[in-house]
């Protein structure tokens, strides 16, 4: 049918029609490509408000609240109220609070990294000196060797540093804390920052800091003025890997904190066993949505010419 | 002056501190404890026992070799596979067209999703009675869900590899398009001028440009592929078992020899990428130096 | 000999209740008296991990009992979820190895049975005796060898039972009719023949146990009996039997689920294989049968429990505290509050979203408002249940621990990956 149409035309609108079938084939393309990139989210969304959504059903056939209701993060069945909803978020349900320590964990983990990764970074950017390539290598070897070749010994490692501090006197306890667990998630999280920021140093030209240090600025306020306006394109993109590595991270939470520190990760791994979809798509919904937000926030800086992912062509 | 001289050592100690203690610190006790090494149950003597339990003895090697090979397979298909979709997606996404940003968002979606999240969503999408199987039936398609294909928790690692393409291909589409957009269109454009067509243009001009890149984004890739808990773990089968879930697997059994077993296969693991790392900087350098 | 400790432990222990609530309990290692225990126990933290799968079994604990402990005792209740058993085994394991001796372990409590308990009893890993010395120890029935064992082997007072399940089958009444069910093996081999491709059974091996219980099953039919497998580990028996077991399970391989390839690792993929209308039978620990499952959306309203006619497996599950527990008297004292009857009828009851029956002896109790709530508990069992006198009809005690390691290992070696049977 499309043949005789092309045939029929004459040469101009030929191409014309060549073109148009382009364009058709392309946005399919597009259009089937966004599609099954996203299906996992659009069953998350489904499973989540769906219940007893057996095969065949395509649509659900009952919608219900009950995943939500079952996280503790809306009240019971029949009993919706203002006061109740208050009341069930005042008694900080499981999900709550893995949302939160998740949070936190992130943050601090990230701030931490990106305190003491800048210095590394900048010398790794803008110096040469020897040893460099065997320094670039200690660096990048965490992102390289599977998290389970060192998070096994770890977890000892810590037990053992906890007593022999608890020895001297010191009970900072290590093994089953928030703190044990931040301290370890800046293990894989460390090279992504110094890789990232390293490529932003690696573009920096330092001849406007030495001018405003000229110009009587100290340290500080060059570093305010100057550095960090320079850098806060990268500098955004290294939180953000900073922030996700830590965000997902599933076994050296586990292996680290002992079950004590439940993450959303931890929440989420425990509810896959139960075999109640609903609950566990609500999770990953839950799971999902802080770092989606970022995403948002950050998703120019990740396409742009900030040259922060070059970084990674330094492997 | 001496601040001089300690300049770059301090702006570098606590980044290397951390991960050499942390790090290669517990990397080495996990390799003495592989070797036998347990002070509480009075073990100090060094023995190969565990490596040769894991990979030869009767009990584990049929289930190690079949591990070890899944376990390349799904690292190297899962690498190559996402990379060259990215490809194909940046370069599709170069294009102006309507909805372009909302395609760009999309397209890295799954970056900021936890693997631990695709790998769920993969069963919810492709199990026999997952979304796609229901589209299917309702398309007349199948008539039950044994019909459908089986594509999670099958014996060679499809629905593995399906998380992972989900997932990496946002992760290297990212890298790509940084590349492709710090590069503008010059240099094809150049080439077009030359008489090339569009094949001649991606095999000779663009591909070569995004290759290092490329290239290194697929070794971090690979290697997480190839050492990652999670995914396996809920998408695998009993056997053959991914390396890092066997590991695990080890070292959680209660008896304790099996924990150097563990700790021997986990330091196998990093051994192997270890050594492919090496094998291909190796490759890279030389390729690079005769360039 | 050790009968006779328990039972001496246990008269004693009711004596102790009998004189007062406050009488000295000797059992307690650490510890003078109850007063003392519940004392220390004010303002500690509890850290009781648990298998942490199930939304309503969660929500159930911390309702239940971390309402009462707070309230009552004022002990916090940190429920701590993990996905396996055998990971808690492994941290205390890790500790110990690590030196954390004393009261510097992280975890006060476990949910444990079987094999995980004996690994932490055998390797000096646990607090106790103790459970015997618990008021309300003296509602359980200690005589009652699916107590006083685990798997066969002595439980020593080194755990307390929560409660008791037993293994039987769930299916669709919309489905298929009930005079259609098999109700034993050798039906539903034929069963499987005419059917295939519809049925699997969850793959013996770690978080499966009840996959291990449906194998445990198939010997005793094959064997013919029960008997000669209760007590010590029978290296004989099992060589004898265990190749027509594998041979039964290989033949039936062609006609199960995905041609038996690979089998459903857990409880929840089995209950989704049979939601989603892919395998006809699940299977189910609780004495309430497909209830839980069907309140939580898990499976379809119209699932109904059914028992074969013998050999259904049931046992007791436990809680244990670590040697190395940093809150041992708050542990005490919540082993002590599952087992008060009040708690207990809750748990039975569908309806409050906990899995599984009696931890205690019901007709030890004697207070007229707690039979009450007992007698009440009994009439709210759902209608999804299997009738109790014949489940009562099939129970048989579970084995001792290696037939289960057994089990796991041979069945993997010969049905799952296809080894080659010895002759």
């Amino acid at each position: 049918m499309t043949d005789v149409t092309v045939k029929e035309l004459a040469p101009a609108d030929r191409s014309a029609g060549k073109r148009a079938t382009g364009k058709v084939v392309f946005y399919a393309t597009v259009i089937f490509m966004c599609v099954m990139l996203v299906l996992p989210v659009i069953a998350f969304f489904v499973n989540a408000f769906a219940f007893r959504w057996f095969y065949p059903q395509l649509i659900p056939d009952e919608w219900s609240l009950q995943a939500w209701q079952r996280l503790g993060l809306l009240p019971p069945p029949g009993q919706f109220s203002i006061e109740n909803l208050f009341a069930q978020w005042a008694s900080v349900p499981d999900v709550v609070r893995a949302l939160g320590l998740s949070l936190w964990i992130g943050f601090l983990v990230t701030g931490v990294s990106i305190v003491i990764g800048m210095p590394a970074a900048r010398a790794l950017g803008m110096y040469s000196f020897r040893g460099k390539r065997l320094v670039e290598f200690i660096i990048i070897t965490p992102t390289i060797v599977p998290p389970i070749a060192f998070s096994l010994g770890l977890n000892i490692n810590f037990i053992r540093w906890d007593l022999a501090l608890e020895a001297a006197g010191i009970n900072l306890g290590l093994s089953g804390s928030v703190l044990g667990v931040s301290i370890v998630h800046l293990v894989p999280v460390m090279p992504y920052v110094v890789l990232t920021l390293s490529g932003v140093f690696a573009n920096y030209n330092a001849d406007f800091e030495a001018q405003a240090r000229t110009l009587g600025a100290g340290p500080f306020r060059t570093f305010w003025h100057v550095t960090f306006p320079a850098i806060l394109p990268g500098l955004f993109v290294a939180c953000l890997f900073a922030f996700l590595v830590s965000w997902s991270q599933y076994l050296l939470t586990f292996l680290i904190g002992q079950g004590r520190v439940i993450t959303l990760p931890i929440l989420l791994f425990s509810a896959a066993g139960s075999g109640n979809n609903a609950v566990i798509a609500a999770l990953s919904l839950i799971f999902i949505a802080p770092a989606v937000l970022i995403l948002l926030v950050s998703s120019r800086y990740l396409s742009g010419e900030s040259g922060a992912v070059g970084g990674f062509g330094r492997v | 002056m001496s601040w001089e001289r300690w300049r770059i050592p301090l702006m570098l100690g606590p980044t290397i501190l951390i991960i050499l203690v942390l790090f290669f610190g517990s990397l080495g006790f996990g390799f003495l404890q592989s070797l036998g090494y347990q002070p509480q149950l009075g073990n100090t003597e060094l023995n190969f026992d565990a490596y040769i339990s894991v990979m030869f003895s009767e009990e584990h090697s049929s289930r190690f070799w079949a591990g070890l090979l899944l376990t390349f397979w799904v690292a190297f298909a899962s690498t190559f596979i996402s990379a060259a979709l990215a490809i194909a997606i940046a370069l599709l996404l170069r294009r102006t067209f309507f909805g372009k940003r909302l395609a760009v968002f999309l397209f890295q979606l799954n970056l900021p999703i936890p693997h631990l999240v695709i790998a769920i969503g993969m069963i919810l999408v492709f199990s026999q009675s997952g979304l796609l199987s229901r589209v299917a039936g309702e398309l007349g398609l199948i008539s039950s869900p044994r019909d459908f294909p089986v594509l999670v928790r099958d014996s060679s690692g499809i629905g593995i590899i399906l998380a992972y393409v989900w997932k990496e291909i946002a992760f290297f589409g990212i890298i790509v398009m940084a590349i492709l957009q710090s590069l503008g269109e010059d240099y094809e454009a150049a080439a077009q001028s030359l008489g090339a067509n569009r094949w001649q243009r991606f095999r000779y001009v663009t591909l070569p440009l995004i290759m290092p890149g490329l290239m290194s984004a697929s070794i971090i890739v690979f290697a997480f592929t190839f050492g990652t808990y999670e995914v396996p773990r809920i998408l695998g089968v009993r056997h053959p078992e991914m390396l890092p879930v066997m590991a695990l697997d080890f070292f959680l059994n209660p008896d304790l020899n099996a924990r150097a077993e563990g700790m021997a296969l986990s330091i196998i693991i990093a051994v192997i990428v270890l050594i492919l790392v090496l094998i291909y900087m190796y490759i890279s350098a030389r390729t690079i130096r005769r360039g | 000999m050790k009968l006779s400790t328990i039972k001496n432990a246990a008269i004693a222990a009711t004596a102790a209740l009998a004189i007062s609530a406050s009488a000295t309990a000797q059992d307690l290692p650490g510890f003078t008296s109850w007063d003392e225990v519940v004392e220390q126990a004010r303002g500690e933290t509890v850290y009781w991990y648990m298998w942490g799968g199930s939304d309503a079994i969660n929500g159930f604990v911390d309702e239940f009992y971390g309402q009462p402990l707070q309230e009552e005792y004022g002990i916090t209740l940190e429920r701590v979820p993990v996905a396996d058993t055998v990971d808690v085994v492994n941290q205390v394991i890790s500790e110990q190895q690590a030196g954390a001796t004393g009261d510097r372990g992280t975890v006060d409590l476990i949910w444990i049975n079987g094999e995980n308990f004996f690994t932490l009893q055998q390797a000096d890993l646990l607090y106790g005796p103790w459970a015997e010395g618990i008021p309300n120890a003296a509602l359980v029935d200690w005589d009652n060898p699916a107590i006083y064992l685990d798997f066969g082997r002595p439980v020593d007072g080194y755990e307390s039972p929560w409660s008791s399940a037993q293994f039987h089958f769930v299916y669709d009444s919309a489905r298929m009719d009930e005079d259609d069910l098999p109700r034993s093996y050798a039906e539903l081999g034929d069963w499987i023949e005419a059917n295939p491709g519809q049925f699997s059974y969850m793959a013996p091996g770690p978080g499966a146990f009840v996959g291990t219980r449906f194998v445990k099953q198939l010997f005793f039919e094959l064997s013919g009996g029960h008997d000669q497998w209760v007590g010590e580990f029978n290296e004989d028996l099992y060589n004898e039997w265990a190749p027509q077991v594998w041979q039964t399970l290989i033949d039936w391989q062609p006609n199960l689920w995905r041609e038996g390839e690979t089998y459903p690792a857990n409880q929840s993929e089995t209950d989704q294989l049979f939601a989603n209308g892919e395998t006809a039978f699940t299977f189910t620990q609780s004495p309430s049968g497909a209830a839980p499952a069907i309140a939580a959306g898990i499976v379809p309203p119209t699932s109904q429990a059914f028992s074969f006619d013998d050999y259904m497996i049931g046992d007791f599950n436990y809680v244990a505290i670590p040697f190395n527990a940093p809150n041992k008297a708050a542990a005490l004292v919540t082993a002590n509050l599952i087992l008060r009857p009040d708690r207990q009828a809750f748990q039975v009851q569908p309806d409050y979203g906990f899995c599984c029956g009696w931890g205690i002896d019901v007709s030890r109790v004697t207070d007229p408002d707690q039979v009450a709530a007992i007698d009440a508990a009994m009439q709210n069992l759902g209608d999804a249940a299997e009738d109790p006198s014949i489940l009562a009809g099939a129970l048989v005690a579970d084995i001792a621990a290696e037939y289960q390691t057994r089990i796991e290992a041979d069945w993997e070696r010969y049905v799952l990956r296809g080894e080659p049977l010895p002759q």
